[in-house]
C-alpha cells in the first residue's frame, strides 16, 4: 500500500490517499477462516487499487475564531462509520466484522462539526461495495446511503463513539438487494498505562436486513508495548451470514439470483500475537510477527447451513507469519478524516 | 375502401401463417431460436408459456409478456414481440416485488382467461424461513396488465404453482409453510388471503419443510421439498390435502424441482446442491414410479457433475423428453434426455450457456415445433429460446 497526502498553505484544503495493490499480490485473497465480502468467504478479499483519494477542507472556520471546527470531505474513501480499518490495526488476521464495522471504499460527501470534546459527522454515499480491485463506487448511486458518527473524547488518548447508518444494497451493485440498517459503538484508549504505551478497543457492532437477519458482533483487542516488544491479543465473537458459494469453496456466487441466505454462523475467536521492532534496513523498518487463532463456529437461528458439514468440525486453529515492512511517513488513520497526519494513526502495528 | 381494407387484412393474415416459423428442423439438433437480454434486475427467473403468449417472470422488473408465436403482435420464438408488462408492488418487502414464478390461469367455467398468478421470492433463510406473496394481475388486456389483488400468508413466502383449473384451485409451494391451496374462483380484488383452503406440511420429521414445487397429478399432487424430498399427496375437488405417501426419501441432498410424466406415470425430481447437505457433490435428476395408488419409489438417477444445482426439471407435453437445467458450474445449461424408457432417461444433447447457468426451464408448442424457454442466470441475464424439434421424434 502506497500512501500519499498533499496539502495547501496552512493545510486549508487536503489531499489524502491511498493506493492498495492487493488486487496484484492477494488476487484471490487471503485465507482467513471467518472474514467474508465482496465475494469471498473464508478469504479475506483485496481491497481496491484506488483505496482511498479524499480532498479534505479540514477547518473551514478557522478565520472565524469560533469554538467549533467545521470539516467538508469528498472523494472516494471511509465513510464516518464505526472503527478504524483491521488495517491500521495490530492484529494481522482480519476480524470477521470488518463487514459490520466499517464502511469503505465508497465515494462519499462528508461534514464534520467538531466543538470541544465533542464531534459529529455525516455522510452521504454509494451504498455498492466494490465487487474486484479495479471497480470504481457506483456513482448513479451516491446519496442512497448515509451515515452519522457521534465521537467524544473527554481525555486524551481516550475516545467513544457511536454510529448509525443506513446502506442500500450493498451486495448488489444494481441495488436489487437487502438494504442494511446498522449501529457501531466502541471506546478506544491509545496512550500510557504504567509508563507503557498501551491501545485498546472494545466495539460492539450489529447490522440488520430488515425483515431476514440480524448480525450482531463484540470485539476487543489489546496491544502493550515494551521495548521492541508488542504483544497482542483479540477477542472477538460475531455472526456471519452465509451465501451459495460457487464450486470454488472460498468464492461466493456474484452476481446473487435472490436474497436469501443459507443460514447465520457465529464465529468465536481469541487471536494471541506477538509483534517486535526489529529496525531498519536503510529506510525500512521491520517488524516480524507471529499470532495464532482458537476458532469456534456455531449455528445460529435456522437454515441449512451446517458448519459441521462444512468444514468437518466446529473448532479450528490458524497460524499466521510475517514481516510487516513500512518505509516512509507515519500512516493516516484508516476509518477517520478529522485529524491531523499521523495522529493516533495505527498506534503500534504501523504496517 | 371499406373493402379494400378488408382484403388487406387478409393478406396480412395469410402471410403470417404461411411464414415459415424458423429455419428447418435438423433431426438430432438443438438450434437457438432467440435470446431475448433481460434488464439486470437480477434477471429472468421463469417463464410461463400458454398460446403463444410468454409470461416472463423478471425479478424487480416485474412481468414483461411476449407474443412468441401467439399472433397478437406477430412474435415468435425466434422474434419475441414485447406485449405488455407490470411491475406489481413489493407488498411491503424491502428488496422489492421479486417475481420469480407464474400461470395463466384459463377458466373453463366461464372461459376467461383473466387472472395471471405471480409469485413473489421474497428474502429468505433457506430451511428456515421465507417472505413473498402471490400477486393476482389482471391480463385480459395483454398489452396493459394491471395488479388487481394479492394472496399473503404470515411467516411464509410462495414458490412454484400448479393449478387444478377446472376446480379454480390454486396450488402453491409455500417454502417453510409447506403446500397451500387456494379457492381462486369468482371475481379476486384485493386481499384473497382468506381463500386460503388448506395447507399441509409434506415432511413427516418435526414438519420441517422448504416447498419448492408441486404438481397435480391423477388425484395427488405431488410436493418436492428441499428437506423431506418428493411426497405424495392426496387432494379432491374442494382442494382438501393429506399426506398419503412418500416424504422423508431424499436424505443425501436438498432436492429442488419436479415433474409428472402424465402419460407414463413417473416422477423427475432434481436435487439442490449450492449447499452440500452431506457432502456429495455433483447434482443428481431422481426417477421415480409410481405404484396404482400413486406412491413414488426410487428407480434411477442421472448425476452431473461441476454445478451447483439441477434447477429445473420438466417432462415434454408429449411425455417423450425429459429436460433439466443447471447452474453455477462450468457444466451449467440445459440436458435433454429421451424418455423413450421412462424408468432410464437416456442421454440425448446438452446445450451450454456459460457456468452461471439456466436458474429454469419451461417447455412450449408452437406451430408445430417444440421449444425450450430458459432463464439465463446475472451476468448478462437474458431469456434463451431453444428450438428442441429435432430432438422431439
Amino acid at each position: 500500500m502506497v500512501m500519499i497526502r498533499a496539502a495547501t498553505g496552512g493545510e486549508r484544503l487536503v489531499l489524502e490517499g491511498a493506493a492498495d495493490f492487493e488486487g496484484l499480490t492477494i488476487k484471490n485473497a487471503e485465507l482467513t477462516p471467518g472474514a467474508w465480502g465482496e465475494g469471498f468467504a473464508d478469504r479475506r478479499h483485496p481491497h481496491t487499487y484506488v483505496h482511498e483519494l479524499m480532498l479534505l477542507a479540514p477547518d473551514l472556520l478557522r478565520d472565524l475564531g469560533l469554538p467549533a471546527h467545521l470539516s467538508l470531505g469528498l472523494g472516494k474513501g471511509f465513510v464516518p462509520f464505526g472503527t478504524d480499518d483491521p488495517m491500521s490495526r495490530p492484529v494481522e488476521r482480519f476480524p470477521v466484522n470488518h463487514h459490520l464495522s466499517q464502511i469503505l471504499e465508497r465515494a462519499v460527501a462528508m461534514a464534520g462539526v467538531q466543538a470541544g470534546p465533542a464531534e459529529l459527522e455525516g455522510s452521504l454515499f454509494n451504498g455498492d461495495e466494490p465487487q474486484r480491485p479495479d471497480q470504481w463506487p457506483k456513482v448513479s448511486r451516491l446519496g442512497d446511503s448515509w451515515s452519522l458518527r457521534f465521537t467524544l473524547r473527554p481525555a486524551q488518548g481516550f475516545e467513544w463513539e457511536v454510529s448509525r447508518a443506513f446502506v442500500r444494497s450493498p451486495e448488489t451493485r444494481d441495488a436489487q438487494g437487502l438494504d442494511a440498517s446498522k449501529w457501531s459503538s466502541a471506546v478506544r484508549w491509545n496512550g500510557p498505562v504504567l509508563g507503557k504505551p498501551v491501545y485498546a478497543m472494545l466495539e460492539w457492532s450489529q447490522s440488520t436486513a430488515p425483515g431476514v437477519y440480524t448480525l450482531h458482533s463484540a470485539l476487543f483487542e489489546t496491544q502493550v508495548q515494551t521495548g521492541a516488544h508488542q504483544p497482542y491479543l483479540r477477542l472477538e465473537r460475531t455472526d456471519r451470514p452465509e451465501e451459495e458459494r460457487t464450486l470454488d469453496p472460498f468464492v461466493v456466487l456474484r452476481p446473487i439470483v435472490d436474497n436469501s441466505i443459507l443460514g447465520v454462523t457465529r464465529w468465536t475467536i481469541g487471536t494471541l500475537g506477538y509483534a517486535a521492532l526489529a529496525g531498519r534496513v536503510w529506510k525500512v523498518s521491520l517488524k516480524p510477527f507471529v499470532e495464532g487463532s482458537l476458532i469456534g463456529i456455531t449455528q445460529v437461528g435456522g437454515g441449512i447451513f451446517n458448519p459441521k458439514v462444512f468444514y468437518g468440525k466446529e473448532q479450528h486453529w490458524s497460524l499466521t507469519g510475517g514481516v510487516r515492512l513500512a518505509w516512509g511517513m507515519t500512516a493516516h488513520r484508516m476509518g477517520r478524516y478529522d485529524e491531523g497526519p499521523g495522529a493516533m494513526a495505527m498506534p503500534m502495528g504501523a504496517r | 375502401m371499406r373493402r379494400a381494407g378488408v382484403v388487406l387484412l387478409l393478406v396480412v393474415a395469410g402471410c403470417h401463417s404461411n411464414d415459415p416459423i424458423g429455419p428447418p428442423v435438423v433431426p438430432g439438433k438443438v438450434v437457438l431460436a432467440a435470446t431475448v437480454p433481460i434488464a439486470p434486475n437480477y434477471g429472468v427467473h421463469d417463464t410461463f408459456i400458454r398460446n403463444g403468449i410468454a409470461m416472463v417472470c423478471v425479478w424487480n422488473s416485474g412481468l414483461l409478456i411476449y407474443d412468441v408465436g401467439n399472433g397478437i403482435k406477430s412474435g415468435t420464438p425466434y422474434k419475441p414481440v414485447l406485449v405488455g408488462s407490470v411491475v406489481p408492488s413489493s407488498d411491503g418487502i424491502g428488496a422489492g416485488p421479486e417475481i420469480h414464478n407464474a400461470w395463466w390461469f384459463w377458466n373453463p367455467t366461464n372461459g376467461e382467461k383473466k387472472y395471471l398468478f405471480l409469485g413473489q421470492e421474497g428474502p429468505g433463510k433457506v430451511g428456515s424461513q421465507s417472505s413473498g406473496d402471490i400477486h393476482v394481475i389482471d391480463v385480459s388486456n395483454l398489452t396493459t396488465p394491471s395488479e388487481v389483488g394479492f394472496f399473503h400468508l404470515t411467516g411464509a413466502g410462495t414458490h412454484n404453482f400448479w393449478m387444478d383449473e377446472a376446480h379454480q384451485i390454486l396450488y402453491a409451494a409455500y417454502y417453510d409453510a409447506g403446500v397451500v391451496s387456494i379457492d381462486v374462483s369468482g371475481t379476486l380484488s384485493g386481499d384473497i388471503s382468506s381463500r386460503l383452503i388448506h395447507q399441509v406440511t409434506p415432511g413427516t420429521v418435526g414438519d420441517t419443510t422448504y416447498t419448492w414445487g408441486v404438481q397435480l397429478y391423477h388425484g395427488s399432487v405431488y410436493a418436492i421439498d428441499m428437506m423431506s424430498g418428493l411426497t405424495q399427496l392426496s387432494t379432491d375437488s374442494t382442494g382438501a390435502l393429506a399426506r398419503v405417501a412418500g416424504s422423508n426419501n431424499v436424505p443425501a441432498r436438498f432436492s429442488s424441482d419436479l415433474s409428472v410424466d402424465t402419460s407414463a406415470g413417473y416422477v423427475y425430481t432434481g436435487t439442490w446442491d449450492h449447499q452440500q447437505r452431506t457432502g456429495l457433490a455433483g447434482s443428481v435428476v431422481y426417477v421415480w414410479s409410481l405404484s396404482g395408488s400413486g406412491a413414488p419409489t426410487l428407480v434411477d438417477s442421472i448425476t452431473t457433475t461441476q454445478v451447483g444445482a439441477v434447477s429445473d426439471v420438466k417432462v415434454s407435453p408429449d411425455g417423450k423428453l425429459l429436460m433439466f437445467t443447471t447452474e453455477a458450474g462450468p457444466n451449467s445449461g440445459f440436458y435433454f434426455y429421451s424418455l423413450a424408457n421412462p424408468a432410464a432417461p437416456s442421454f440425448l444433447d446438452y446445450y451450454q450457456t456459460g457456468t452461471e447457468g439456466i436458474h429454469t426451464g419451461k417447455w412450449a408448442e408452437i406451430g408445430g415445433h417444440l421449444y425450450a424457454f430458459g432463464a439465463k442466470n446475472p451476468s448478462n441475464p437474458a431469456l434463451i429460446i431453444l428450438d428442441v424439434t429435432g430432438l422431439d421424434n
